[in-house]
């Protein structure tokens, strides 16, 4: 044990001395970066440990989890987000039974409508208006409806700028090629003060869902593009033996092009899933009290005041963790369906 | 006797005046296997492929199972013929993302809409057939090219069709594994399935086929039995094509 311990210590030494420390040059430069990265290291743990006040973070978390959600119904956000990651850990980690596996998706699906009951209230439960949803519970709320709602929006989309029709694929060029060319903040804007203009007076969307519809549109041209580029991935003579089947066009989009498009396309819808959590900060700047919002709120309370470093490294840490948990389990998605099916 | 391919006077050009199809006519019997045989670029493939109206032509007639379609291409009449013509690819072209056994069942559930349970009964009763079986709840890219081969003829068979077409469905093939989907095609054959085969094997060609036709440049050269054509082939341009085959 003694002894393969000294002859790896001698290895790690022989290894050091070969790539850090091999003529004067490299020694200096080695040094330098010695000093400058422990330097960097003691005063960010310094900092983290001996001189940040962390009462900002600790004394708020429920406002971080849940904002303004009356407090003795917070278990119902609470509710909402565990059975989401018990339900991701469940997915990674999960034994391997089939019937389980095969109806993940459609839990997973479940949880949008188990959130928005728990949220909404009704049928049991004491309704809470959404002026009062907030924090982390409302960033998972608008990145979870505005993905799901721009899938199949986005799916459609390609599916048209691809049709034989002109004016359907050329209305739906210029929709696509506007979205893109229109920061995300001028659509939320617009979603925010111009849907109320438009819509009669009886109907009121509220804030939460124009926001989302927001997001649906901007978000949904991306993925139109994304999707776009897997079914054009797609070899001609997949179509050319589904209809030698009798297929007719509709089955040959649902049951050959999606599935296999959607597949292509997974690395980079995951991309537009965690940019579009990001930028759900965004809604801060319009009123929303999201993660990022209440964070500025609490700011805003004179007992925290200028404590900003704090409130901004713990968010920083909370989105690092949930981007981390949406890029996992993507991955996770990835891996399952080339598991069998190594490109053709 | 019934016939269930007739073509008459097919011409298909492309832009540059260059005819894929020059004056075809042929016609094929039920029970009949027709071999097409030529040199690459003559036209076979693009005559095979309108029979399915995968390939659309300009000018002349087209009779399969009865039903006739001209150049204006009547996508009813053509959803029609393909119902009841089976098409196997050179390059397979299975389905990457369903299994052999989704494969073979896809049409049946969703064209012919029969129950799933009846249709995966007999589809696995075709994989039995093509001795595939055991590969049922597998993907395609996890088989040999053979063995794909094998599920594209189950999957051209899962709809009961009248008609197979043949698009040279060796050429993509390592030699060894040739054989296996010959001898399921001598096997349909025997059984008296009608089919328009375009391939190269002239061993086949000999032993299964009931008519050789010849190609080149878009242009029917000759039709002829193959104990004819291939021991004594009325065309110059067909002996050339033969002892070209025979050398490689």
């Amino acid at each position: 044990m003694f002894k393969i311990n000294i002859s790896s210590t001698i290895v790690l030494f022989k290894y050091l001395r070969k790539s850090l420390f091999l003529n004067l040059f490299n020694t200096i430069i080695s040094l330098l970066m010695i000093v400058l990265l422990s330097a960097a290291f003691f005063y960010t743990f310094e900092w983290l440990i001996f001189k940040a006040n962390w009462k900002v973070v600790i004394s708020n978390l429920p406002l971080y989890a849940f904002g303004s959600f009356p407090p003795n119904e917070q278990w119902r956000p609470a509710t909402w987000i565990i059975s989401l990651l018990s339900l991701s850990i469940l997915t990674l980690y999960g034994p391997e039974w089939k019937w389980l596996r095969k109806n993940l998706l459609i839990v997973w699906i479940g949880t949008i409508p188990l959130g928005l009951y728990l949220l909404y209230g009704g049928l049991g439960l004491s309704p809470i208006m959404s002026r009062h949803w907030g924090g982390l519970t409302l960033t998972i709320l608008l990145t979870v409806c505005s993905s799901l709602l721009s899938l199949p929006f986005g799916i459609v989309l390609a599916l048209c700028r691809q049709s034989s029709l002109p004016l359907i694929q050329k209305l739906t060029s210029i929709y696509i090629d506007v979205m893109r060319a229109i920061p995300l903040i001028a659509v939320l804007f617009f979603g925010q003060l111009l849907i109320p203009l438009f819509l009669p007076v009886e109907i009121e969307i509220d804030r939460v869902w124009r926001a989302i519809f927001a997001f649906t549109l901007f978000v949904s041209a991306y993925i139109a593009e994304d999707i776009r580029g897997g079914l054009q991935s797609i070899p001609k003579t997949q179509i050319e033996a589904a209809n030698s089947l009798g297929l007719n066009q509709y089955q040959i989009i649902q049951f050959i092009l999606i599935p296999q498009a959607l597949r292509i396309a997974l690395p980079a819808l995951t991309n537009q899933s965690i940019g579009l959590f990001q930028n759900t900060s965004l809604m801060a700047i319009l009123g929303l009290v999201e993660l990022l919002g209440i964070g500025r709120s609490i700011l805003a309370n004179p007992e925290f005041i200028g404590q900003y470093i704090e409130v901004y490294v713990w968010l920083a840490c909370v989105y690092w963790m949930v981007c981390t948990i949406i890029a996992v389990l993507a991955r996770h998605l990835e891996q399952r369906m080339t598991i069998n099916q190594a490109n053709f | 006797m019934e016939p269930i391919v007739v073509a008459k006077n097919l011409t298909k050009s492309y832009t540059k005046g260059l005819r894929a199809l020059d004056d075809v006519s042929l016609t094929v019997n039920q029970g009949k296997v027709l071999v097409v045989m030529g040199p690459s670029g003559s036209g076979k493939s693009t005559l095979i492929r309108t029979f399915n109206g995968i390939e659309t032509f300009d000018k002349g007639e087209l009779n399969i199972l009865g039903i006739k379609v001209d150049s204006t291409h009547d996508e009813r009449k053509i959803r029609k013929i393909r119902k009841r013509v089976g098409m196997v690819f050179q390059q397979f072209n299975l389905f990457p993302h369903l299994s052999i056994l989704e494969n073979v069942t896809l049409a049946p559930i969703h064209v012919q809409k029969r129950r799933q349970i009846e249709a995966e009964e007999y589809g696995m009763y075709l994989l039995s057939q093509m001795g595939i079986d055991s590969h049922a709840k597998k993907y395609p890219s996890q088989l040999s090219g053979g063995e794909q081969q094998r599920v594209a003829i189950a999957r051209a068979l899962a709809l009961k069709p009248e008609l197979l077409l043949f698009d040279e469905p060796t050429s993509a093939l390592d030699p060894e594994r040739i054989n296996e989907v010959l001898d399921a095609m001598r096997r349909l054959a025997e059984q008296g399935m009608t089919m328009v085969v375009v391939t190269h094997e002239i061993g086949f060609a000999k032993d299964v086929s009931d008519q050789v036709l010849f190609m080149d440049s878009g242009k029917v050269i000759e039709t002829s039995p193959p104990n004819i054509f291939f021991s004594n082939a009325r065309h110059e341009r067909s002996r050339k094509f033969l002892n070209q085959l025979e050398k490689n």
